[in-house]
């Protein structure tokens, strides 16, 4: 029973790690650019797809890693110059933008990579003893990958030039441009980024999941808690929601089937919603 | 032509249309058509309950499905499990679907925009997963079927929805009475109120309005509209799933308003009407006609941001101006 528990949070953190990736990528966008982006879960589909074909084509899994977020981040990039900049932030609209986007990443998926699902081979096999089962070795290596791209992100932020006009931006827009920073420019970089994050979320998890056009679908109201429960635009928070509700969610999932587990994390959410509309982490991390 | 005497022309041409369809439409192309106006017109209603909400008091709800999805169970268990006749377990969809937004609206209500958007989407949600979960009541994602009462008898003659004539003069009167009452109370003070919050709800608070019960009654309206159009669907399908309860189906009806024109009466039924054509003609040739459906509203946000209706009244608009602009014109030759 205990390793019961103890496995099935396990596989919550993991889970939760990659869930981060992917909120983090909604968050950027949402902060920035004021954008509900109904597509975001797939844009982590697509990078799901982008492994597969990747790994068809060339037999090496660790191409994908490189192929899916830069070919994310220019579709990305692309996107937001054609679909996204011609609406100027007007939230409402950039629901009907995103939901036709998502229509048309779902049905390209389904026309070039077809409507079966499929399983990915993990590229380390094996296994070692741990709770006293045999866990995968691959999910460990998932979650370091996972933990390593967060932090390279928020040092990116930090440090690179890039980073800090994104920042700048998103803190005042007005006095940014006045400072000389090329504002539109810093949106559809930064619309290609918050891509290129959610689909390498999906290049590290395409072995633990199922590769499917209707993948991103389950993903999205996960990750917009996420960025709710973790505070709108406090990215810290957002990480830190992503694993902890994920966590939560294996733990109950040890007790109860998975659909109660995913009930009491949403009734979790409208209680934040209703008691801390600012999130739950707001004056704990800045 | 004045724009009084071109929308007096269009709404006669429109009303013909619609009570010709049954003898009109067949003798055109097919019955099968009749079925499918009758579908545009029951979503339409729900899209008009994401209209009244976002058009005319400025909260955004990506959950009108929860309201629509206890509307179809209330006459789908009603009429399974309760045994009800036809319009006890009618009521019962309604009663249930305004009770749950009252429920939801009195939370809901509290917040504003983006946050009211999320509640609504994690609202429907949790019923989604508990309406899969629940399998032997609600069937899950299959859905429960049952076999339709008769809407009246007298004496001998049985009117039943299983005539499909009847079946789409009923739903058409039912929902043209729907659109009356929304109309009527667009108008009249309840309706200016709605139009204050939305335009400033804090210049709303300031004038004296209460901001939050408005906005329940308003969340209570949409949540009727939801209902009748669910109530509606589950007597034309003979069947409730969950599946309809899902946050997909709630996004659908705002992206038909806001093609269609949010905050004007007949957007939501023009955009309704729009996506179900297209998917019905493409569909049959093509399998995939969900892209030139995501295509359509991308470019229907980029080129009418104010939707189809915003860009004719803009037309109207234009065409007032000439005519008060050719006017004063003669007025000022008649007067030297």
């Amino acid at each position: 029973m205990r390793d019961t528990v103890l496995l099935l949070a396990m596989n919550g953190l993991i889970w939760g790690l990659i869930i981060a990736l992917i909120a983090l990528g909604l968050s950027v966008i949402f902060g920035l650019l004021d954008i509900i982006n109904i597509a975001h879960g797939d844009f982590f589909m697509v990078g799901t797809v982008l492994a597969w074909f990747s790994l068809s084509a060339t037999g090496n899994f660790w191409v994908g890693f490189i192929v899916a977020p830069v070919i994310g981040f220019f579709i990305g990039a692309v996107i937001q110059r054609l679909v996204i900049q011609p609406i100027h932030g007007a939230a409402a609209l950039s629901i009907v933008a995103t939901f036709g986007l998502s229509l048309i990443l779902q049905e390209t998926v389904r026309i070039t990579f077809g409507a079966t699902p499929r399983r990915m081979l993990a590229p380390i096999q094996g296994t070692i003893p741990l709770f006293g089962v045999d866990y995968e070795i691959y999910r460990l290596f998932a979650a370091l990958i996972a933990l390593l791209a967060l932090a390279g992100f928020f040092l990116f932020l930090q440090h690179t030039k890039l980073g800090v006009w994104m920042r700048a931006v998103r803190h005042d827009r007005e006095t940014a441009v006045a400072m000389g920073i090329p504002a539109q420019r810093v949106y559809v970089l930064t619309f290609g980024t918050g891509f290129a994050l959610a689909a390498f979320g999906g290049a590290v998890a395409a072995p633990i999941t199922t590769v499917d056009f209707r993948g991103g679908v389950d993903v999205l109201p996960f990750c917009f808690m996420a960025v709710i429960i973790g505070g709108l635009g406090n990215l810290p928070g957002t990480v830190a929601a992503a694993v902890l509700l994920s966590f939560l969610e294996g733990l109950i999932q040890s007790v109860a089937d998975p659909t109660v587990a995913r009930i009491s994390s949403l009734v979790l959410m409208s209680a934040v919603l209703l008691l801390r509309p600012q999130g739950l982490f707001q004056g704990f991390t800045k | 032509m004045t724009r009084r005497s071109i929308e007096i022309g269009v709404a006669v041409a429109f009303s013909a249309f619609l009570i010709a369809v049954p003898w009109l439409v067949p003798a055109l192309t097919d019955t099968f058509w009749v079925s499918v106006i009758t579908e545009i017109l029951i979503w339409s209603l729900f899209a008009a309950s994401a209209n009244l909400l976002l058009g005319y008091v400025g909260l955004l709800s990506f959950g009108q499905a929860l309201y629509f999805g206890f509307g179809m169970y209330g006459v789908a268990l009603g009429i399974d499990n309760l045994g009800l006749s036809f319009w006890p377990a009618f009521g019962l969809g309604i009663i249930s679907a305004m009770a749950m937004a009252l429920v939801s609206g009195v939370f809901a209500v509290r917040l504003s925009w983006h946050y009211f958007a999320i509640i609504t989407v994690v609202f429907s949600l949790i019923f989604y997963f508990l309406a899969v979960s629940m399998k032997p009541l609600t069937g899950g994602d299959d859905g429960v079927n049952f076999s339709l009462p008769p809407v009246f008898h007298f004496g001998r003659t049985v009117w039943s929805l299983t005539d499909p004539t009847f079946q789409y003069f009923f739903v058409l009167a039912v929902v043209s009475v729907c659109y009356f009452l929304m109309y009527r109370v667009i108008k009249s003070p309840l309706g200016k109120g709605f139009v204050a919050i939305r335009d400033n709800d804090l210049r709303a608070s300031l004038i004296g309005l209460n901001v939050y019960v408005l906005r329940l009654i308003a969340f209570v309206m949409a949540g009727f509209l939801a209902g009748v159009s669910g109530a509606l669907f589950a007597f034309f399908g003979r069947y409730a799933s969950a599946s309809y309860m899902f946050y997909q189906v709630s996004g659908e009806a705002v992206v038909w308003t806001i093609v269609g024109g949010a905050g004007t009466m007949f957007g939501p039924l023009v955009g309704t009407t729009l996506f179900i054509v297209i998917r019905e003609i493409v569909s049959s040739h093509w399998e995939h006609h969900s892209l030139i459906v995501g295509l359509l509203a991308i470019l229907a946000v980029i080129f009418a941001p104010k939707g189809i209706v915003g860009l004719w009244n803009g037309w109207m608009t234009r065409l007032d101006e000439r005519d008060a602009a050719a006017s004063a014109q003669l007025k000022l030759q008649a007067e030297p």
